[in-house]
């Protein structure tokens, strides 16, 4: 199910999400409505699940055909993801569904190894690097209540974001 | 209903400059629209616009602001702001020129981008190196319109960067979201 996606300055992006502890129904719930609502938003490459208003520590990605990606999972959803592993970093432009208008160029790691668990509670390990490694670290901040304005490398680079129609 | 003013102050950089500006604009009922503050050859600039309600006009601001103005040694004017930018729709790129300071750098690279009818969003220069070698550096935000060769702007711009003496990279800053 397609569901609305929560702006700023709703608290549930603010807010570290919770653990998922049970794996079942409503995980796989869960992580299809991350799915469907990501495939929605043409523009977009991930949410993660309080920009959906759930306050849960799950993502949806999917990098596929991005012209800055080099590593490429497909379509992932994973739980409870922690990085293991992160080296190098690199500066690059990020907006987010959740903060109208604005974007801002962020420091990430250019190299990350994450840990987590599929929608039924199977443990993946991904290694990311270049534009998926950028959207895992955004997709996890959210989980811990940060968005990208949180990380903007300097007051002067924050700018207006494109329209699309 | 309320109206849109423009405000720029410049003048010493020291603590409390935007406190006190910005102080004297809240007891007007002014609300922050958009702003933009920084440190220009060591003098506080800030141009700010600012909604305030219709009863509220350009003098009325500047005399508010008259005292915070002489106490910090602040140049301050206040003007009427009509909304009434056209956005280019186009691509994003990031423009980076640097070489040895020269006058007219500025100049012949924003002519280039005008005449092939690319806006220019931001703008920022600086001189760095010491006095015995300036560098100058200068990084814009441009929009390339719908339908414009970007090879033959940066082409353009090359032929520019060339005549000049300096270093110039054009790259997309299209952001990605995630």
């Amino acid at each position: 199910m397609i569901r609305p996606v929560v702006m700023l300055p709703a608290p549930v992006l603010s807010t570290r999400a919770e653990e998922v502890t049970a794996f079942g129904a409503e995980s796989r719930a869960l992580a299809d409505d991350l799915l469907d609502t990501m495939r929605a938003s043409a523009h977009s490459v991930g949410i993660a699940a309080p920009q959906i208003g759930v306050g849960l520590r799950a993502f949806a990605l999917d990098v596929t055909g991005h012209k800055k990606a080099d590593s490429c999972h497909g379509e992932v959803v994973l739980f409870n993801p922690e990085v293991v592993l992160a080296t190098g970093r690199d500066v690059g432009r990020e907006g987010c569904m959740s903060v109208p208008d604005l974007t801002g160029d962020v420091a990430r790691r250019t190299h990350v190894v994450v840990r987590g668990l599929d929608p039924d509670g199977v443990e993946r390990v991904l290694e990311c690097n270049a534009f998926e490694a950028r959207a895992v670290q955004h997709e996890i901040d959210h989980l811990d209540g940060h968005l990208f304005l949180d990380r903007v490398v300097a007051a002067d680079r924050v700018f207006p974001r494109r329209v699309y129609r | 209903m309320t109206h849109e003013l423009s405000v720029t102050a410049i003048g010493e950089d020291r603590p409390g400059v935007v406190a006190a500006i910005t102080g004297a604009l809240a007891d007007l009922d002014a609300n922050l629209e958009d702003t933009s503050m920084t440190i220009l050859g060591g003098r506080f600039a800030m141009v700010l616009i600012v909604d305030v309600p219709d009863d509220v006009g350009p003098a009325e601001v500047e005399a508010a602001l008259a005292r915070p103005a002489a106490d910090l040694h602040l140049d301050v004017s206040v003007h009427a702001s009509d909304p009434s930018s056209t956005p280019t729709d186009g691509a994003r790129h990031s423009v980076a020129v640097y070489g040895a300071d020269r006058p007219g750098i500025v100049h012949a690279v924003a002519r280039a981008l005008a005449d092939a009818d690319v806006n220019i969003t931001d703008l920022a220069t600086r001189v760095v190196g010491g006095s015995e070698h300036p560098v100058y550096a200068m990084l814009l935000d441009v929009t390339v319109p719908a339908g414009t060769d970007v090879e033959a702007v940066e082409a353009e711009l090359r032929h520019v960067a060339a005549a000049l003496g300096v270093e110039l990279s054009i790259h997309p800053a299209d952001a990605d979201i995630l």
